[in-house]
């Protein structure tokens, strides 16, 4: 878990870190710059990308001209884009710490994985609160073929509502489809040319920052595993708080 | 503690200290036209060059936190004999990553405490800082320096090059005695001043290039 650096007990020190990811060519990279147009009036943010192969996505924001380029940092992952987000965090973390230094105090920093597969998913040691971006154009089908981003990432976005019709989708399946194996967690279908869309969206993460000001945002696993069920009925997956042997 | 299991600790790919965005210059070399077969002299010549600059700072900043003696004198004496920005710039990034660690295993340690009061300290001296820590002997802190940079170039190679990981393997067995002479050279340093001050020139300039370019895998 990210360092919380408490003065009273109950707010957060630092800002808020929410990491943004997703198959290639979902949206990443243009949520981002989204966010950073929606936000940055008010709020101080920076953003460490992770393309796999060029600095393609952090050139792409530095020209989108939406934040200043030298808050906008490119980690080069060595072809290991999952092992960057999951198992060896530390040159992410290393950025995200560098920007929070040099920009202090910065309010949100926007981690994009590099483009990967349905399984990669955040440690909850890099990031707070993560979004899972899936489109319409990837298939109707996606949603429900589940995964651990697509069930239990913080929130799930489906990108690109605006291709349905020229794609053979319909979003509404999709959202019904992506809701009925998240248990509840948000489903935002998103285009950027529909502002209420844009609009759920910044509601999300103004009220994610929220709780982690307030101290309740607790990073929470999707896991790479799928929750699994016990013979007394519970379920779970290995992002609990609560100690438990199996058989 | 055994050093030996700390060394096998200190020595595994696996630990967290984003070992895997290096490629020890690997990356611009191969974009310059290095081939497979000319890998294993690669990881000589930087043995015979970075390496023995790392390995002799390590060594001298072990014994010098042994002695209670200051350690920015090392760091001033690894810097001077490392001309190129890009590579000084990986070290202390490195270091900052195995800093990050080694404060959390040690979190007692003075080794460390004088380590991590320091500018940027480069990934030789933490090293070091968790070899006093450990209590891992001159030699045994050198074996993993060069130990380090013979797999991080083999790792890389196998996703630079189209290449068999039982080759890549090899080349590392068969420059094992090459970093324990390396090893047994560094192991009787004790001042700034007998750390090795051997270039490479064309590694220097991989390193500038690479730091330039833009479509890149590795950090560095």
């Amino acid at each position: 878990m990210p360092e919380t650096v408490t003065n009273d007990g109950t707010k957060n020190g630092r800002g808020l870190r929410i990491g943004v990811c997703g198959p290639v060519g979902t949206g990443k990279s243009s949520l981002i710059a989204l966010l950073c147009r929606e936000l940055s009036a008010d709020l101080e943010l920076g953003v460490v990308t992770n393309d796999i192969y060029t600095d393609e996505d952090a050139r792409f924001l530095r020209s989108a001209g939406v934040l200043d380029p030298a808050r906008i940092k490119a980690v080069e992952t060595g072809a290991c884009p999952h092992t960057a987000i999951r198992d060896d965090v530390t040159a992410n973390l290393i950025a995200v710490e560098e920007l929070e230094e040099e920009f202090a105090p910065l309010d949100v920093v926007l981690v994009e994985s590099g483009g990967d597969n349905l399984t990669a998913t955040f440690s909850p040691a890099l990031v707070d609160t993560q979004i899972f971006l899936i489109d319409v154009a990837g298939g109707g089908d996606v949603a429900r073929k589940g995964g651990p981003g697509i069930e239990r990432a913080d929130l799930l976005v489906v990108n690109k509502t605006d291709l349905a019709p020229y794609v053979g989708v319909d979003p509404a399946a999709m959202v019904s489809d992506a809701g009925s194996v998240r248990e509840g967690r948000p489903v935002i279908a998103l285009s950027r040319t529909d502002p209420a869309s844009v609009e759920a969206l910044i509601a999300w993460v103004r009220s994610e920052l929220d709780r982690h000001r307030g101290g309740a945002l607790v990073p929470a696993d999707p896991g790479p595993m799928a929750p699994h069920f016990h013979a007394d009925g519970t379920s779970h997956s290995h992002d609990h708080d609560h100690d438990h042997q199996h058989a | 503690m055994s050093e030996e299991l700390l060394m096998m600790l200190l020595a595994d790919a696996r630990l967290p200290v984003a070992g895997h965005t290096q490629s020890g210059q690997l990356e611009a070399a191969v974009r310059s036209g290095l081939t497979a077969e000319q890998v294993p002299v690669f990881m000589r010549s930087r043995l015979a060059s970075v390496v023995r600059v790392e390995a002799g700072t390590a060594v001298v900043g072990l014994h010098r936190l042994r002695a209670g003696l200051p350690v920015e004198p090392v760091l001033d004496a690894w810097a001077a004999r490392t001309p190129a920005a890009p590579m000084r710039d990986t070290s202390r990034t490195l270091g900052r990553a195995l800093l990050r660690l080694v404060r959390r295993l040690f979190p007692d340690s003075p080794h460390v405490k004088a380590v991590a009061v320091l500018e940027r300290p480069c990934r030789p001296l933490v090293l070091a800082a968790a070899a006093a820590t450990g209590g891992l002997a001159p030699a045994s802190l050198a074996r993993l320096v060069a130990y380090d940079d013979l797999q991080t170039v083999a790792s890389a190679a196998l996703k630079l090059l189209p290449l068999d990981p039982l080759d890549a393997t090899s080349w590392v067995h068969d420059l094992l005695p090459e970093a324990e002479r390396l090893a047994a050279a560094v192991a009787p340093l004790t001042e700034p001043h007998q750390i090795p001050a051997s270039s490479a020139p064309q590694l220097d300039l991989w390193a500038q290039a690479h730091a330039q370019t833009t479509r890149r895998l590795f950090s560095a």
